[in-house]
């Protein structure tokens, strides 16, 4: 059964020790973000602030709270020791169902215990975190769901980008030039100057923020795909200010509009690459009506920076996936795709049934056929686990020719403007490169003169390794059995 | 006792001696710290050569890193707290295009 908030999700992570409430006063400006920050890297527990400085008892801020595989699982509900590789079978399974929301009430809605209106909106009434020492603002939209319609398609996006405080009124944001929101904003409402409906969700269910950060195909509801994670509807309730719908059960909804003719500064911020590598200046601006929140309101942060966080974690999962029905839809015979949290989605491993440059270059394509986020894909043949980096590494080091093992795309306007190799220029260009590393075996080899894997699996008979794997205990090597024995 | 302001540039050098528009986050302790304003204001690299009553500006470039000396300025005016402008612009080349 799926959690119905963000709250129940946390009872459980306190049950099963992977949430810690940190009762001593904490300011908001820097230190809650360092110690995130720490407990990140340290790959600890999801963390609660409940003592804020400057604001009453009761305003608290949360970090974390898909920052390790253990809570994802738990949000999916299953076992926190569920390994990577069942929670991506698990993941893929479920993200192929829709499940439409279910439209409630406002009186059964706890994200409108308070409202806020026109003059009364005041964003300071919130503990936004100054999250890196020298960012751009205080970004109170890290682990968001920032919402907005396609009026013309009937299309409802979600998606996570960052938006931090600009005033009391106004928020400063950098969803990327080359987002869904941004395709949205660009079609349907900057060609008649007309201000686009947005809500900014903070503290939802955990489910809906992996939602959020899927890459869903342009027009699909992300609000039926987080139906089908969870396994039932995601209640969603009107907003005060226009007609869009947001999950009833949140924290915090930041309703406005963002603006076709009026800018404010964003950035920069340490982001999910690991770096804060000059991102800045080239936002939107948007204007916020109505503010409502729960009762003692979570604002949930992801102190973002240097995997793994809730970005490597969970983002890894969801573009791992979407990825590899991508590959299979364009004919690749891919096996499976994984994004090492390490990779931060720059790097991706991708495991072909067969293999050759005709089959690397299709991979290429597709990684490059519109915006082009990941910036190298090392693809392997299907003996290789690609869940298992030092078999990726070792197929890369020893298959990949290291002249014509690389193919290489050039692209301009269609790059990830964070990736921290590029030079500030190409950044502003979205101009870069995407290479696809072909570490698998021609498909014009013939088979006899491929070389031999020299493991246990390939070098041997099957009669020898069942002989020796029988008599395993016999050579006193019970200790030792896990890799042979599999 | 002097205020202290923070701005952004992309680069140090980007900044020059006068008067100017520009952002400021005013880090003044509290809830409020880091509100941005638009304003009309004098600065100087020396807060000295501003005379006794001028604030603090500190400067960090696009990537954050602060500059370990920060500047003298002195707020004229402030304006609304935004500029025209079509999303996703570069709001440095704005800030330039609505001076020239």
């Amino acid at each position: 059964m799926a959690f119905r908030d963000l709250r129940e999700f946390l009872a459980v992570l306190e049950r099963t020790g992977d949430l810690i409430r940190i009762k001593t006063e904490v300011d908001w400006d820097i230190e809650a973000g360092a110690i995130s920050r720490r407990v990140f890297e340290e790959k600890g527990p999801c963390l609660w602030f409940e003592k804020i400085k400057d604001y009453p008892e009761g305003f608290t801020l949360l970090n974390g709270p898909l920052g390790t595989w253990r809570r994802v699982a738990i949000a999916l509900g299953l076992d926190p020791e569920t390994p990577v590789r069942e929670i991506y079978r698990e993941y893929e399974r479920r993200v192929e169902r829709r499940i439409k929301p279910r439209i409630v009430d406002p009186s059964e809605a706890p994200c409108k215990e308070n409202i806020l209106l026109g003059e009364d909106v005041d964003l300071y009434i919130l503990p936004a975190p100054m999250i890196h020492e020298g960012d751009g603002g205080r970004y109170i939209g890290t682990w968001d769901i920032v919402i907005c319609e396609d009026p013309e398609r009937g299309w409802t996006n979600w998606g996570m980008y960052r938006f931090m405080v600009h005033n009391k009124n106004f928020l400063a944001g950098w969803p990327q030039a080359t987002s869904h929101l941004a395709m949205i904003m660009k079609e349907r409402y900057l060609p008649w100057n007309k201000p686009m409906p947005v809500a900014l969700v903070i503290g939802a269910e955990p489910l809906c923020h992996m939602a959020a950060t899927a890459p869903v195909p342009p027009g699909e509801n992300e609000a039926e795909v987080a139906g089908g994670l969870r396994g039932e509807p995601v209640d969603l309730v009107k907003c005060e200010t226009c007609d869009l719908f947001v999950p009833a059960h949140a924290e915090i909804v930041i309703e406005g509009e963002i603006l076709p003719d009026i800018i404010v500064p964003d950035g920069p911020f340490g982001e999910y690459p690991g770096y804060r590598s000059g991102t800045m200046g080239e936002g939107v601006a948007f204007r916020v009506k109505a503010i409502t929140f729960r009762n003692n309101p979570i604002l949930t942060m992801t102190a973002l920076g240097v995997p793994p966080d809730d970005s490597s974690i969970a983002a890894s999962l969801t573009a791992a996936i979407a990825m590899k029905k991508g590959l299979q839809r364009r004919g690749v015979p891919v096996t499976d795709v994984y994004v090492p949290p390490e990779g931060v989605t720059h790097l991706v491993i991708v495991g072909v049934k067969e293999g050759g440059q005709k089959v690397v270059r299709r991979v290429l394509e597709f990684f490059t056929a519109r915006r082009v986020m990941v910036n190298k894909v090392i693809v392997v043949d299907k003996d290789v686990d690609v869940f298992d980096m030092g078999q990726v590494l070792h197929a890369f080091a020893t298959k990949c020719h290291p002249g014509r093992g690389m193919l290489v795309d050039y692209h301009e306007g269609r790059g990830n403007a964070l990736t921290p190799c590029y030079s500030a220029e190409e950044r502003r260009r979205l101009k870069g490169a995407f290479v696809a590393f072909d570490a698998t075996w021609p498909d014009d080899w013939p088979q006899e003169l491929i070389p031999v894997k020299a493991s246990f699996r390939d070098i041997y008979s099957p009669s020898i390794q069942e002989k020796v794997l029988s008599r395993w205990s016999e050579y006193g090597l019970e200790k030792f059995s896990s890799k042979g024995g599999d | 006792m002097a205020k202290e302001y923070l701005t952004f540039v992309r680069r140090f050098s980007d900044l020059n001696e006068g008067e100017r528009e520009l952002f400021i986050k005013d880090l003044t302790p509290g809830p409020r710290k880091y509100d941005t304003k638009l304003v009309r204001a004098i600065i100087a690299r020396s807060p000295e050569s501003l005379g006794v009553d001028a604030d603090l500006l500190w400067v960090r470039s696009e990537t954050g890193v602060l500059d370990p000396k920060p500047w003298g300025i002195k707020i004229l005016e402030e304006l609304p707290p935004y500029v025209s402008g079509r999303p996703w612009s570069d709001i440095f080349e704005v800030m330039k295009k609505k001076v020239s």
